[in-house]
């Protein structure tokens, strides 16, 4: 917990890829709010965990996907990447389905998570 | 304490649950646009661990003809209750 | 307060615009500055210039620039969403060698960096989506 406390920026994904561009807006959005120099966490909380999941494969005539910044993260420093651990659950994928390691969180330390940051922003 | 504001009814969409999980012990949960569907009797249940904290937006509920159809247990609001929620919660967060 | 609003959702399609206008008059009315409306997502549509609808219905567009001419609240469009959406200034509408342009001022074309700055100078945002 100590590694988010208290941080500028919680954005919440909770789309996944290619169906919508809410996914990318929503690191896009984190991405240049770390580029500006905020402590940014990334909450990936129900459909939204579908973005983490590995070998997603490039479709040249479908739209842009997340895989390729989502493994950029830590050079935008990038590092509180954080899974709703139900949403895993219900989905029935482990964390080692997904393309980087994350924090899986459940109970008070997810309802937490808001008040522990300046502001959030749920895409 | 935040304000969580969320649109969705609880019949067409789990969001409410997404919401319900990421408040507080003192967080606020406001109903507006077709969210205000949850302040019905019977769908007031889905928010019982909130009790005393759900709040419903007028406007959208009289729009929708829910007007006098509300649970009791919700507290209804207007736009400008709704703005005076944000000025009470530290900051707010959408669920769509 | 200071406030924002963040916008996501297009106009007509969703409650979105209509939602959020109504609360950005209530907070004014309450003695609170609104300074500015971020449109981001498919929330960029509410700028498009040609927008023409029935007489019976509100014009959202149009409602957005009076609350800038009124409040002096600024109306920021995200740049890389407006440009993907065929929302064009002027400018851009050159530089990209386009015909006619379908954004004009007060709306202003802007990084998402402007979001995250209003985050950080603003006490409140508020984020309406569809």
């Amino acid at each position: 917990m100590t590694a988010h406390a208290s941080s500028d920026l919680l954005v919440i994904l909770r789309h996944g890829p290619h169906g919508s561009s809410l996914l990318r807006d929503g690191l896009d959005a984190a991405l240049v709010a770390a580029a500006f120099g905020q402590r940014v966490s990334l909450l990936f909380m129900g459909e939204g965990v579908m973005a983490l999941v590995d070998d997603q494969q490039t479709d040249p005539l479908g739209p842009k996907g997340t895989a390729a910044t989502l493994t950029m993260l830590t050079m935008y420093d990038i590092e509180t990447i954080l899974v709703e651990e139900a949403a895993l659950e219900h989905i029935g994928l482990a964390p080692s389905d997904l393309m980087l390691p994350v924090c899986l969180m459940s109970g008070k330390a997810l309802s937490a998570l808001p008040a522990s940051h300046r502001l959030v922003l749920t895409f | 304490m935040l304000l969580h504001v969320l649109n969705r009814a609880p019949t067409t969409s789990r969001v409410y649950q997404q919401a319900l999980a990421m408040m507080g012990e003192e967080d606020r949960l406001l109903l507006v646009e077709d969210g205000v569907q949850g302040a019905l009797p019977q769908m007031v249940r889905h928010f019982s661990e909130v009790h005393g904290r759900l709040f419903a937006l007028r406007e959208d509920l009289a729009s929708r003809g829910l007007l006098g159809r509300c649970d009791a247990s919700v507290q209804v609001v207007d736009v400008d209750g709704f703005v005076h929620l944000t000025e009470q919660a530290e900051r707010t967060v959408s669920w769509y | 307060m200071r406030y924002a609003i963040l916008l996501l959702g297009a106009p007509y399609s969703h409650q979105a615009s209509h939602s959020a206008l109504r609360f950005a008059h209530a907070l004014i009315a309450r003695g609170h500055a609104l300074q500015a409306v971020f449109f981001y997502h498919d929330g960029v549509h509410n700028a498009a210039r040609l927008a023409a609808p029935p007489q019976d219905e509100r014009h959202l567009t149009d409602e957005w620039i009076a609350l800038h001419a009124e409040h002096g609240t600024s109306l920021e469009v995200c740049i890389a969403a407006a440009l993907r959406r065929g929302l064009v200034d002027e400018r851009e509408a050159v530089r990209h060698g386009k015909s006619g342009h379908s954004l004009e001022a007060p709306f202003e074309l802007t990084g998402l960096g402007q979001l995250i700055d209003l985050g950080q100078r603003c006490d409140r945002l508020i984020t309406f989506a569809p």
